[in-house]
């Protein structure tokens, strides 16, 4: 019965194609021994009518076969009839997805139990929606369910679908492609991150589906950047704030996520905390947080970035902008807050401070900067984290956060300063090798019987054409420049701390906190070598801290000598040079305790009898006792290998820092500053140089530079080099600069002037508060071209020059002031007597007040012209000619053209006067009234593009002398780009702010609204530059300016009613009343 | 510290030229000044002081008119009487810029129906033989120079205009001027015409020693305090033209010293008698405080 009905199949399966009967074969012979006889019927014919069904069925049919043997591997033939009923079913949606679900089936039974495939085949089919391309879509589901469902329970699945679902309604290719990715990037997230993976992926879809593919393909990236716990946490947030947000949602998701991967993973939780705290509030406030968050955790703590937030937070609910600019760290105001919660000291707030705290100590004009400038000259210092100076400049690390607050971590600054200072002021630089010690013996006496000290130092100074610094010549004279450099680095740091500590009580505290935090940090002198041991223990005898020497027992006798040269350097009134003679003394016992490991088990803490006799004991017994063999030989017991070992330069102490010499004294003989003073600077040759770079121990090409030795060494003789020629480049020019005022003469082209940067904060109106340091002022002086336009200009104009002049010129008498009635006076007011007079006579008691008096009142004015140079100024002001000379036109059209051609000559010989010109015009007239009066003025120009290049032009500065330079300069004046109005006026109130004068004008000139890249939301919006350009003005008048906006826009009045308000300001309607309008508004503003 | 039973200053008062210091002013030379000034007065020759304000001119000028001995003259009723005393009288006119020829000659004020005239300080020192000391001269009006003038060469004659007459000076009488040319403007300096008529002695803040052993005299504090203080100022006096218009006083460090005295922490006096006065710029300020804390360590 079987093998007919079997029959019957093979012959029903013969109208389809052969394919299909193959298949069939195969799958009968994977069944038969299975099924029942009556399963196998009902198994044939399930697969008969699966493909008669429909035209394409079969294929559905050729895959139920197929997968058949599979599946009934793992169910019964019952279970798996509920199972093919689902794919059934689906014969009627499409006989595709049917086929795809007989396909998939073997596959994605492991995971789902057989009642669960409706539930599955279901989804599947909610995808189709009846075209091809969704029948192809919802294939795909079934195909790459059984990558799917091992990383994604079915319940879960829901969330797939319904994401895939809203991207097939904007585009089938991008659903197909997120879907093919779905199985990769599924397997990359951790099991409890999926299924908020999708949902937020589901919000993607649907407020920015086209970002879909990205988040598929980046998303689990950004995601892993996330600490473990918090991901699904993270999403939700990024998924809550994207239902907000809208299309920014996705790019929120990947920079925050990028930016929590740069904080540490310990605060994510706290973070996303306090994140959502803000995203209840405004979604891009909480994203902003996250994205600021490196930065604010680099400052502060979790706390205190709480309290930050709660800040922020505060600030958010009475303005969304405000809150938005707090955590976009686009606000002055969050930036005082984190200042003030941050225990961090960044130098750059406190460099100024410190710079007159050292010039106080010292008396000569330090500068302070980060060590890092220092470093990156490449002139031999490397450690870019170490307090240093060369000589003119203190150099700091970047920032202290050593301590919990702000007061300690200040006054590791000021240990640091005081010490350079101290090397300064008490002049470790100093050395002179003629000069003698103080408080020692004399070194060339003292080492005679000694050690390699075979150069008599005065002698090779002698030589002529030789440069040497003295500190060279002193290192010269030991055999173990690096022994004898490390000790004489303890020496001066000794001298100097202790002379520090003696004349600035006030930072003893301080000092000794850093001390005894150097101390802890040192390595242990145990098993170190005999003489670095004794290195280090004078190091730390340096620090003031005998009880942490450690040394044997046995040898007690040898380490206390150098102790006590050490401590002779503390006595008052050390000098430079006894740090010389001691480190010679302490070079003749060290070099010759041999540096060798020591076997001794009696280490312990060293004992001096410090209070006892501190300088006691005669000079001689400062010298190795009787001769070198003695010392060596009471090292003999404790040298097991008496192996050499190398010597290594002990660690350094961080708040002395970099301490160089020879370098130091190399660079001010360069430059010239050698103590003579009168000294000129010597040219050095690179031969020398090069020679002097592989002596001296100070400079570590290796570390300087990742090159090869040759290559490397010539780099930092050029540094050097560039260096020197730098400084006395600027002493030139500053010598130049000064012969220029006093002189007047022109000797030549000007020097190319660097730009000099300044910040300053910019207003957002939105957030009603700064953005601080937003914008980059860039001066620079004016081109010169030539002084013939300023003439030409005074010739065209000789009328109204006169004419203002005079002007001006009736402004002096204002100067005095009569004051009447007065008891006593310059001379008697002649009413007042009359008056007077005829009362008494009257017989009335009268007032006595019969003088007069004048009253000078200085005319004390410095007024800052600040012209509108931007590209709108290159426009030609035509319009009112042509309006008239069209009036002029007779209407006779037989005239026209010779009207006409005339017209066109008379252009060409006259080019169209533009804004810019006329600009000038009046600047020269002005400068012409103003000279008459003797009012301190300077003239500006501005432009630029962007708020980090806004280029200040300098035509005449408030304190430059007028001449022929002026002159020339406003030749130059030419239109630039753009109009960014507010820091040029910031930096005109600077500029103000630094003059002296009872009344102070600040005078705008433009042509037209304020606009800029940048400035305001995008392109078009006008509010924002506005605002601040009116915020600007009132920061001048704040000051006690009087700010006055001109301008030639005749449409000006719009804005400059908002912009001004209270103030004063004027439109010129008639822009060629221009020059004679200017200097008559300047009378009348401070007549 | 000062007890409660210290003497009580009582009030007194003076006539113009009869005031005349009646301790020793004390005062520590810092190089050859009393001898430059003492010759100076013999011969008649008027002084020009200069130098920062506080570094002590105006003792200087006392404790010089309290050493120069000469017969004192008084007038009293229009009549000079003669009494012997052994030092000179002092007249000190602090100079402002409303300050005009009138106020230091005289003027006629009326009194009811009558015109009175009343000498100007200048007047009276002129004609008891006193010395005029014109504090911070530059500040007074151009029209004092019209005086100044012929009192300051061989004439030594007073004009005065609203009388008519001309007043001869008596001995001992010598002119005193003092100006600071650290804040002066370009405008208010001395004219040369004025300049050349005086000898001029250089005033400058005292070294470190010196200063701690006046200050220490003045404030009555410990040696170790003066001494601080006299370091610091010499600190501050490092920033002098770089944000500060003038360095820390010696009176202000007399200030202090008195106040450390009285019991006021150190770090706390210098701050209310050095750091405040000297500036109202915030960042100076701070800069001075740290030097201040550098030194004293409370």
């Amino acid at each position: 019965m079987t093998a007919q009905l079997v029959e019957e199949a093979r012959e029903g399966l013969r109208q389809f194609p052969p394919a299909l009967a193959q298949e069939f074969e195969s799958a009968l012979e994977a069944v038969q021994p299975i099924l029942e006889p009556d399963e196998l019927a009902r198994w044939l014919r399930d697969g008969l009518e699966i493909a008669r069904h429909s035209l394409r069925s079969w294929e559905a049919s050729s895959e139920y076969f197929r997968a058949s043997g599979p599946v009934l591997e793992q169910i019964t033939y019952d279970r798996m009839r509920e199972w093919c009923t689902v794919g059934i079913d689906l014969m009627e949606t499409s006989p595709a997805l049917s086929g795809a679900l007989f396909r998939a089936s073997p596959a994605v039974l492991p995971h789902l139990s057989v009642p669960q495939a409706n539930d599955w085949a279901s989804q599947g089919k909610s995808l189709y929606k009846g075209t091809w391309k969704s029948g192809s879509l919802s294939a795909q589901y079934f195909d790459v369910s059984p990558q799917i469902l091992p990383h994604l329970p079915l319940s879960q699945m829901r969330l797939l679908v319904d994401l895939i679902d809203s991207l097939a309604s904007h585009s089938y290719e991008l659903a197909s492609a997120c879907l093919g990715m779905a199985p990769g990037v599924l397997s990359q997230l951790d099991r409890a991150d999926r299924a908020p993976f999708l949902e937020f992926g589901g919000i993607v879809a649907h407020t920015a589906w086209v970002d879909a593919r990205v988040y598929f393909e980046r998303g689990p990236g950004a995601l892993r950047q996330v600490g473990e716990e918090q991901r699904p946490r993270f999403l939700s947030l990024a998924g809550q704030v994207a239902m907000q947000v809208g299309r920014l949602g996705h790019p929120y998701f990947i920079e925050s996520a990028q930016a929590m991967s740069e904080v540490d993973k310990d605060i994510h939780e706290g973070l996303l905390e306090l994140a959502e705290q803000l995203a209840q509030h405004s979604g891009d406030a909480a994203m902003e947080f996250l994205k600021s968050s490196p930065r604010v955790a680099l400052r502060l703590g979790i706390d205190d970035i709480a309290r930050w937030q709660e800040f922020g937070l505060q600030i958010l609910q009475q303005s969304r902008d405000g809150g938005e600019a707090f955590f976009r760290l686009e606000s002055a105001r969050g930036e005082e807050v984190m200042e003030a919660l941050s225990s961090r000291v960044d130098l750059d707030r406190v460099s100024e401070l410190i710079r007159m705290y050292c010039k106080a100590l010292t008396g000569v004009d330090v500068g302070v900067k980060a060590s890092e400038e220092l470093t990156a000259k490449g002139v031999g210092w490397v450690d870019e984290s170490s307090p240093t100076t060369e000589g003119t400049t203190i150099y700091l690390p970047e920032n202290v956060e050593r301590y919990p607050t702000k007061e300690e971590n200040f006054s590791v600054y000021k240990v640091f300063a005081t010490h350079q200072a101290g090397r300064l002021e008490f002049g470790s630089f100093e050395y002179q090798s003629r000069l003698d010690p103080s408080l020692f013996p004399s070194p060339q006496n003292g080492t005679q019987n000694g050690h390699g000290n075979g150069v008599a130092p005065a002698a090779v100074e002698g030589e002529e054409g030789e440069i040497h610094t003295d500190m060279e010549l002193f290192f010269d004279q030991f055999e173990d420049r690096r022994l004898a450099h490390d000790l004489f680095t303890i020496v001066e740091d000794t001298r100097i701390d202790t002379i520090v500590k003696r004349e600035y009580a006030g930072v003893r505290r301080a000092f000794s906190r850093l001390q005894q935090a150097a101390i802890d940090r040192r390595r242990p002198v145990e098993g170190m070598p005999a003489r670095q041991a004794m290195v280090e223990n004078l190091l730390r005898a340096s620090l003031d801290e005998i009880g942490r020497i450690r040394w044997p027992n046995e040898l007690a006798e040898e380490m206390r000598t150098p102790l006590r040269i050490l401590n002779r350097i503390r006595n008052d009134g050390a000098t430079v040079q006894d740090s010389a003679a001691a480190t010679a003394l302490l070079y003749e016992w060290l070099s010759q305790i041999p540096n060798v490991e020591l076997d001794s088990e009696d280490w312990s803490d060293f004992e001096q009898e410090m209070s006892a006799d501190p300088d006691g004991g005669e000079d001689s017994d400062m010298m190795p006792g009787s001769g070198s063999s003695g010392l060596e030989e009471s090292f003999m017991p404790f040298m097991p290998g008496s192996e050499e070992r190398p010597y290594d330069s002990p660690d350094p102490v961080d708040f002395r820092g970099d301490f160089k010499p020879e370098l130091v004294q190399l660079l001010m003989k360069l430059k010239g500053e050698t103590g003579t003073g009168d000294a000129p600077p010597i040219p050095l040759t690179k031969e020398q140089l090069q020679e002097l770079l592989e002596k001296s121990v100070e400079i570590s090409i290796n570390e300087l530079m990742d090159m090869d030795l040759a290559e490397s060494s010539g780099m930092f003789l050029d540094n050097l080099l560039k260096e020197v020629n730098q400084i006395q480049g600027e002493r030139q020019e500053g010598q130049q600069a000064m012969g220029d005022d006093s002189t007047g003469a022109d000797d030549g082209e000007e020097l190319p002037v660097e730009a000099a940067s300044f910040y300053y904060d910019e207003w957002d109106f939105r957030a009603a508060d700064y953005k601080p340091r937003w914008c980059r002022v860039q001066e620079q002086r004016g081109e010169s071209g030539t002084s013939n336009y300023y003439t030409e200009t005074l010739h065209e104009h000789t009328q109204l020059v006169q004419e203002t002049r005079k002007q001006f010129e009736m402004l002096r008498p204002e100067m005095f002031r009569k004051m009447k009635r007065l008891t006593d006076g310059e001379d008697y007011d002649l009413d007042a007597v009359i008056e007077w007079y005829t009362e008494k006579i009257a017989g009335a008691t009268s007032e006595t007040k019969l003088f007069y008096r004048r009253n000078k009142v200085e005319r004390d004015v410095a007024v800052a012209f600040l012209l509108d140079v931007s590209a709108s100024t290159d426009e030609e002001i035509q319009k009112h000619h042509d309006q008239r000379q069209d009036d002029q036109f007779d209407d006779d059209p037989r005239k026209y053209l010779s009207w006409w051609a005339q017209r066109r000559a008379e252009a060409a010989r006259h080019p169209g006067k533009r804004i810019i010109d006329l600009e000038k015009e009046a600047t020269v007239l002005l400068i012409e009234a103003l000279e008459t009066i003797g009012d301190k003025y300077g003239v500006y120009g501005f432009s630029g593009y962007g708020r980090d290049n806004v280029e200040f032009f300098v035509y005449k500065d408030m304190d430059e002398p007028f001449g022929d330079r002026i002159k020339e300069r406003i030749d130059k004046i030419a239109p630039v780009r753009s109009t960014r109005m507010g820091p040029a006026i910031r930096h005109c109130i600077w500029k103000l702010q630094n003059t002296d004068a009872k009344v102070k004008i600040l005078m705008l000139l433009s042509d037209g609204r304020p606009q800029d890249h940048g400035y305001g939301r995008d392109r078009t919006e006008k509010e924002y530059a506005i605002h601040d350009t009116k915020m600007a003005l009132t920061e001048a008048r704040r000051e006690g300016m009087v700010p006055f906006a001109l301008t030639v826009d005749r449409a000006g009045h719009d804005y400059l009613k908002q912009m001004c308000q209270d103030m004063a300001y004027e439109v010129v309607a008639d822009i060629e009343s221009l020059p004679r309008r200017l200097p008559a508004l300047y009378r009348r503003l401070t007549g | 510290m000062t007890t409660a039973t210290g003497p009580i200053t009582e009030y007194r008062s003076w006539a113009v030229e009869e005031y005349r210091a009646e301790e020793e002013p004390y005062y520590v030379p810092v190089s050859d000044e009393v001898e430059v000034f003492e010759a100076a007065w013999n011969n008649k020759i008027p002084v020009l002081l200069k130098g920062p304000t506080g570094c002590g001119k105006t003792r200087f000028v006392e404790y010089m008119a309290y050493h120069l001995n000469r017969p004192l003259a008084v007038v009293r009723d229009g009549r000079a009487e003669v009494e012997s005393e052994s030092n000179l009288p002092l007249v000190t006119v602090a100079c402002h810029e409303d300050l005009t020829a009138s106020d230091l000659v005289g003027r006629y004020l009326l009194e009811g129906n009558e015109t009175v005239w009343i000498d100007g300080p200048l007047t009276r020192a002129v004609k008891a033989g006193a010395i005029c000391y014109l504090d911070e001269v530059v500040e007074a009006r151009k029209d004092t120079t019209v005086l100044i003038h012929p009192l300051t060469d061989h004439r030594r004659i007073l004009p005065v205009e609203k009388k008519s007459q001309l007043l001869q000076a008596r001995d001992g009488f010598l002119l005193v001027i003092s100006f600071n040319p650290g804040y002066q403007s370009a405008l208010k300096d001395l004219k040369q015409s004025t300049r050349q008529r005086f000898v001029a002695v250089e005033f400058d803040y005292p070294p470190r020693e010196t200063e701690a052993e006046i200050v220490q005299h003045e404030a009555e504090c410990s040696p170790e305090v003066a001494l601080n203080l006299a370091k610091m100022a010499e600190k501050i006096r490092n920033l002098r033209e770089h944000g500060l218009a003038e360095g820390a006083s010696t009176r202000l460090l007399i200030y202090a010293g008195r106040m450390i005295a009285a019991g006021v922490s150190p770090r706390r006096a210098c701050q209310v008698s050095i750091v405040w006065p000297l500036t109202d710029d915030g960042e100076v300020q701070r800069s001075i405080e740290e030097v201040v804390s550098s030194i004293f360590e409370d």
